[in-house]
Parts: structure tokens; sequence; C-alpha cells
């Protein structure tokens, strides 16, 4: 780890506001405010603009694993009689919930949910959610998920505007109509009316947003140094993302944005001597993210793309065209597949890491969350044919007992060597 | 197994078919479409003219390149099938339809589409199509499933055959109808003139043939054979598909299989089938308690416990495939629920798709001690 290394003002800024923000909602929710616990590729939106506060299932999780928890709750998991086989990552707040010791928790753990919901991208979201509903009582809205028959392999190009023709009329037809039924219940629940002006200038906002986002994250592809870890990046884009479109999140992104140009223009980098650019493949390795740093010093090696940053514009921008619950149903109707789905998953990594100068991709592949693993072999293949080397990692998010830095280390060092040799 | 005559023939037509499978002599004469997955209810492409014949149930021993692209926790039906595939087993096939809400088919679909696409080593596949159907029941499902049919019938005609009308579709619904009845009796002769294993394989061959052959076959096989019993247990079976002769036998060591509620167990011919309009095809399918996306979530454990209270099960066996990641979450739960009916159940865990003896001994112990506990 580079020792020199000074983080960002914005990543102290952005941890401290979710820490607040989490400490009010908390404050909120006994004093009887509603919230929801969502899938994270769910229309967050909706929630947002009816001023229902969310907690986020994959943030949670990462939350717990971060407090070095998932090994006591995964033991748990299997003594319930759930085997080892099944999904973590989205798993672990409902493992938590069902072993009930709120005080072992983070924050002291959630109250019940006054909604939950899910998209039904992985076949296992339901299952997870239902047990939720039939544990908490809290009422389920799922979200079907037909699948893309014919995925264009350079959908980033078309999902801006495109998206009619990409994501199939019949498919947002039925998102919509869904989004509807789920908009009634947020009305039912908080007694107010969805106002659908100022939802299009809120969806406007949100491309803002990711906009700004798509900035910082050419400053950080095109720089001749990579200026800040991906472990800065990481929160900087995921925390306003869960609260995107708001004042503070865009607020936010253009701070995350300044500070990174400032960096660039001073010619600042991670390491003095970059040598080797590496792209980390998949959700952050979260009990242990100081091994995103681990071979800065040894071998000038940075990790400069972790898919949160580029993902905010390819991801998230969809022109609104006039009909913005349209354009929502754009962004969210293969939010996740584009992460994990062929030709989705191998064309955008190709995209990115040539955009990014890559060197080396370490490939996260979580052989239980099954939906974020496939796609990663055919991924793989596609960035070896484009002169990326790949480092298959075959661990889990949240879970570190099939973690060992030690063997990780030792498997990536030589890689790392042969690079470094050729280029003598 | 006794019998003569014509319930023989039938009955040694049924085991061949299994055997056989997609390439079942009788069919190869026709116009065949595969299809993998359940979900896709086969009286449209009989109504289109074609024999549904299910590929998900085949093995093989074969390797192919695009094996260096499936994740080891990609199930291994979808394995076989690709590597099937891309070796050329399926050139006759005049299409494959995939049934995108069982969880192996949409891999299937995007691992073949995706090798296809890069025009990587393969022999000739035949076009490729996803049944999108949504498990559910809304007025807006209901629209989108609609739209999926037109888009299959628009995928019969690129094929070659018919786009079914309301007649066409009516007459291969009467046809499923006889099919739906043969079956009553298969499921009536369990536990009195046949095993559990038995009427498994005689279903299952029904998917390698057309509705109305699979009846004539049952009704004459039905006929007159019998079986020496197994043990007077009265047993289900949940989880993963399970299509494994031996295993079956292991457990209708204990009892006989009465409620066989896996993928590749009475699951199949889904609900749908026998509807003779295409709204009501489609309702139907839609509605199926055994698909795991079904929702309200909640349907999927109801009906599987309905159906096990309604079979009078004493034992239930929960088996599951190696790469299982979504029954798992019912075990917990589904356990609480039949003990309140009485019922036990008995997680046998992961096994392959063919078990080795070493696994069927443990799990015959698990059942003797399970059913010792029981007494």
């Amino acid at each position: 780890m580079s020792q020199d290394y000074q983080p960002l003002a914005s990543t102290r800024i952005a941890g401290d506001y979710q820490r607040e923000w989490a400490k009010g909602l908390r404050a909120q929710i006994t004093s009887g405010e509603k919230y929801a616990f969502v899938n994270a590729d769910t229309p967050h939106e909706l929630f947002h603009h009816m001023g229902v506060p969310i907690v986020t299932n994959q943030w949670w999780s990462a939350i717990i694993a971060a407090k070095q928890l998932s090994e006591f709750y995964f033991d748990y998991m299997q003594a319930a009689g759930f085997h080892d086989r099944l999904a973590r990552y989205s798993s672990l707040p409902l493992i938590a919930e069902l072993e009930g010791d709120t005080a072992r928790q983070p924050w002291g753990g959630l109250p019940t949910p006054s909604i939950l919901c899910a998209r039904q991208s992985a076949d296992d979201h339901q299952k997870v959610f239902s047990l939720w509903s039939e544990k908490t009582g809290a009422p389920l809205a799922l979200l079907s998920s037909p699948a893309v028959p014919d995925p264009q392999p350079d959908w980033w190009h078309l999902a801006r505007d495109g998206w009619e023709e990409l994501y199939h009329s019949d498919r947002l037809d039925l998102m919509v109509t869904e989004f509807e039924a789920l908009i009634a219940q947020l009305e039912a629940l908080t007694g107010k009316t969805f106002d659908h002006e100022g939802f299009a200038d809120y969806m406007d906002r949100i491309n803002e947003q990711e906009r700004i986002y798509e900035e910082a994250s050419a400053l950080i592809a095109d720089a001749e140094r990579c200026p800040i870890r991906i472990s800065e990046q990481i929160p900087n884009v995921m925390i306003p993302q869960w609260h995107r479109g708001s004042p503070w999140a865009i607020e936010h992104a253009k701070r995350f944005r300044d500070e990174v140009a400032e960096r660039v223009a001073a010619g600042a980098g991670v390491v003095e001597n970059e040598r080797i650019r590496m792209m980390w493949i998949g959700a952050g390795l979260w009990f242990d993210t100081s091994f995103y740093s681990a071979f800065e010093e040894s071998h000038g090696a940075v990790f400069a793309w972790s898919m949160y940053l580029p993902f905010a514009a390819d991801g998230y921008i969809r022109e609104s065209r006039g009909d913005p619950l349209r354009a929502l149903a754009a962004r969210v109707s293969a939010m996740n597949e584009q992460l994990h789905q062929p030709p989705w998953i191998n064309s955008w990594m190709v995209e990115q890491a040539r955009r990014y100068r890559i060197d080396v991709a370490l490939m996260l592949i979580p052989e239980h969350d099954r939906f974020s693993g496939h796609g990663s072999l055919f991924a793989k293949k596609a960035l070896e044919a484009a002169g990326v080397r790949v480092i298959e990692v075959w661990s889990d998010m949240v879970d570190p007992r099939q973690w060992s830095r030690e063997e990780m280390m030792a498997r990536i060092v030589p890689e790392l060597d042969a690079i470094l040799a050729e280029r003598v | 197994m006794t019998g003569t005559g014509a319930a023989a023939s039938a009955a040694a037509a049924l085991e061949r078919a299994m055997e056989q499978q997609e390439n079942w002599s009788s069919t190869a004469a026709m116009p065949r479409v595969g299809i993998f997955g359940n979900g896709m209810p086969e009286t449209l492409v009989a109504a289109a003219g074609a024999v549904p014949v299910h590929l998900a149930l085949g093995t093989t021993t074969q390797s192919h390149p695009i094996c260096e692209v499936i994740e080891p926790f990609v199930d291994e039906e979808v394995r076989y099938f690709l590597v099937r595939l891309m070796r050329g087993d399926f050139a006759d096939l005049a299409g494959i339809i995939f049934a995108r809400d069982d969880a192996p088919a949409l891999i299937a679909y995007q691992y073949a589409t995706e090798w296809i696409r890069q025009d990587l080593e393969r022999a000739k596949t035949p076009p490729l199509f996803l049944w999108n159907l949504v498990h559910t029941d809304t007025q807006p499902v209901r629209t989108f499933n609609r739209v999926q049919a037109k888009k299959l019938f628009g995928f019969f005609e690129g094929l070659g055959l018919e786009s079914p009308d309301a007649a066409d579709i009516a007459a291969a619904a009467r046809a499923e109808q006889e099919r739906a009845a043969a079956l009553r009796k298969l499921d009536a002769a369990v536990g009195v003139s046949l095993s559990g294993t038995r009427a498994a394989r005689w279903r299952n061959a029904g998917r390698f043939m057309s509705a109305g052959e699979h009846a004539d076959l049952l009704a004459a096989a039905l006929a007159e054979t019998v079986e020496d019993l197994p043990p007077p247990a009265r047993i289900g079976i949940v989880g993963s598909p399970l299509c494994c002769e031996k295993t079956y036998r292991m457990i209708e060591g204990f009892g006989t299989v009465v409620c066989d509620q896996q993928g590749f167990g009475q699951v199949w011919p889904g609900p749908g089938n026998a509807a003779s309009e295409l709204e009501d095809i489609l309702v139907a399918t839609a509605a199926d308690p055994s698909c795991h996306r079904i929702a309200p979530t909640s349907s999927h454990r109801a009906g599987l416990v309905r159906a096990l209270k309604e079979a009078r099960c004493n034992l239930v066996v929960c088996q599951l495939s190696q790469t299982d990641d979504t029954f798992g979450w019912e075990i917990p739960a589904l356990a609480t629920e039949l003990a309140a009916q009485g019922m036990t159940l008995v997680n046998l865990g992961f096994r392959d798709a063919r078990p080795g003896d070493a696994w069927l001994e443990g799990a015959a112990q698990q059942l003797d001690q399970a059913l010792e506990a029981r007494k």
C-alpha cells in the first residue's frame, strides 16, 4: 500500500453524510416513519419521489460484511437449515433478520419495513424477499423480469436514447404498468399523490448527476496516472446513487468530480510510478477493501476501474423523451442483466478495459450469488482476446470464509511480475 | 413387471422412448420442435403442426469448446444441452424453444445464443426462441403473455410451420385432454399395480412424442401391467429435477412414490396444456404453482404442501442438484409446514444427475433412520 496516498475530502464527506442519514433514518423510523427495504435493481426513484426512505439490500449487506459480522450470520444460516450453496450477498440482511438479535446488527438493526420491493432478475430474489415478507408481515412488491431475447452487444450506445428498441416495447409496457401499481401502493402507504410533473424534473436531475459521474470517469480513464483508488471511487458514487437526484447527491457528484479533476490537473497519482493498471470486475470485496491497494508499492499496480463509476452513466442515463416513467422502466428493466448477461457484460468489459487502458483484470466470480457469476467466463474470454490478462477470483463479496488474501496474492504476484518482465 | 400382448408392447415402447428421447423413432418423419424447460405449453407446438420434444433430460460424456465458458455452478442439464447442441445433436430439429421462467433454460438460451452470435466452433444449430411467459395473473401480465404467444407464432411461421388458429389449438388440446386422462389413470395405478418409479418413466416418455401417441401408449400399457409393489409407506419427492431410475428404486425400497413434485415429476405436463383456447392456456400456464418464479410467491410452497397432503404422504424426500440455488430457500419452512401435517421431510442433500452407489447407500441409510424414528 502506498504510504503517500491522501484520501479525498469527498470520501469523508460521503461517509459522514451516509452515517448521519442512517442515524436520522433510524430516528425517523423509530418515531413511526415508514420506510422501504428494496433490492438494488428496483425503481428507487419512485420511493424517493414519494418521500419514502429506502434501505437497499445490497448496501445493507455490504455494511454487515464490513462490520465483520457475515461469518456469524452464515454459520447461523446453515444451522437454520439453509444449505451452504445459496446466495450470500443478496441474503445476508435476510439472515440477520431471521436471526433476530437486532443488537448484534450494525446501528442496532432495522425495524420492520412498511414495504419490500424486489425485481425477479435473479431466480432467488423472490425467495429471499418472500421469506422476509413472511417473517415481518411487510407486503412484497415484486416486479417481473422477462428477459431481452436479442441483447445487442453495444447496449451502452443505445440505452440512453434508443431504449425502446433495445429493451423492447412489450417489456417496457409491462414494467410501466407494474410501476403504476407500485405507485398506487406507495400512495396508499403515504397518503400522498404521485406528482408526475415533478417526477419529470426529478428524472432530469438524475441524468444530470450521472453525466457528472461520466465526466469523472473520463478524467480517471484519460489521466496519465490513476488519480484515486477504487476504494474511494465506490463510496463517492454509490452513496449518492442511493440518494440519486437529490440536491445533496448532485452537489456531491460535482464535489467528487472537481476533486478528481484537481488531482489530474496536478498530475497526482495513486502511486508515483504507475506501471500496471488493473480492473476489479464484480461487486466490491466488502470485507477486505484494503486489498485494492495491495500491489501499489510492490508493482506500481493500481486498481483504476470498478464498475460502479462508469456504470453510473451507462447504466443510469436514460433520456425521458417525454415519458419519464417509461424512461425509468428502461433504466430498471435490464439494470442487473447488463452487468452479468452475455453479450452485454463481455462487450462492456472490453470497451471499459480499452477506455481505461487496463493491463490486468481481477474477476470476482461468486459461486453462490449465481446471477452475479453467470457470463463471467464469456467476459474472461473476450478480455483475453482483447489483450487483457484475467485472473479469476472465486470468492464472495460478503463471505470471508472462502477468502485468503495470502493465497490470492500468491496467484497475482507472478502475473504482475510477468507483465513487468515483459516490459523490461 | 408382467403384462401380455399389447400392454407389454406399449410398456416396452414407453421405455424405449425414455432411452431414445428426442430421437424417438415414431416422430422422426415429422417436424420436431425442441423444448428446454418446463412452462412451455406443448399444445401450442402441436397446434403448429410439430411434435414437441424435450431436451433437458439428456446427458452426454462428450465435450466441446463451449465448455470453457460454462462456469462450474451452471446446472448440469445446461452443460449437457450446450455440448449436444454445439456438436449437432439437435441439427434435425426445426427449432428450439426455451422457457424463460425455468432457471436452467434461460442460461442455456443465453449461452447458446452468445456462442452462435460470436460464430464460434459448432455444428449446425436450429433457430432458437425464448418463451418469455411471465408467471403471475394480472391484466398487464395477461396482455404481455398474449404478445409472447404472438411472437411464438411468428417463430413457427419462420420455421415453415403453421401459425395456429383456434381450430388448430382446440384439436391439439383434445389430444392433451386424452393424455391428461391417461395420466390420471397412471397416477391412480401407482401403489395398486404400478411403482412410482415406473410411473415417472412412463410420464416422462411423453416428453418425446405427441400427446395422442402418449395417451394411447399409456392406455395400452396400463391395461394389463402389474408390478411387484414397494412397501406400503407413502412417499413424496420434492427438490431439484430428478430423472434417475436408480434413485427412484432406492427411494422405493422404503415405500411408494405417490406424489412426485420435482421438475421431472407430476408437475409436467403443465396445467395449461389441456385448455382449448389460447387465452386459457396462457392463464393456466402463468398460474402454475410448480414454477419457482410464480407470484404471489407463497403459491409455490403452498402448492407443494397441498399436493403432498392430498396424496397422504408419510415421508417426503428432498434431493438437490449440486447447483441448487433456489429450492434450498424453501426447505426449513417446508419441513415445518409438513411436520404440522404429520409428514416427515428427509433432506438427502446434494446429488449428481446420476448418483453413484455410495451416495445411494448413504441416502438409503438416512431414509431408513427417518422411518425408524417415525415408529
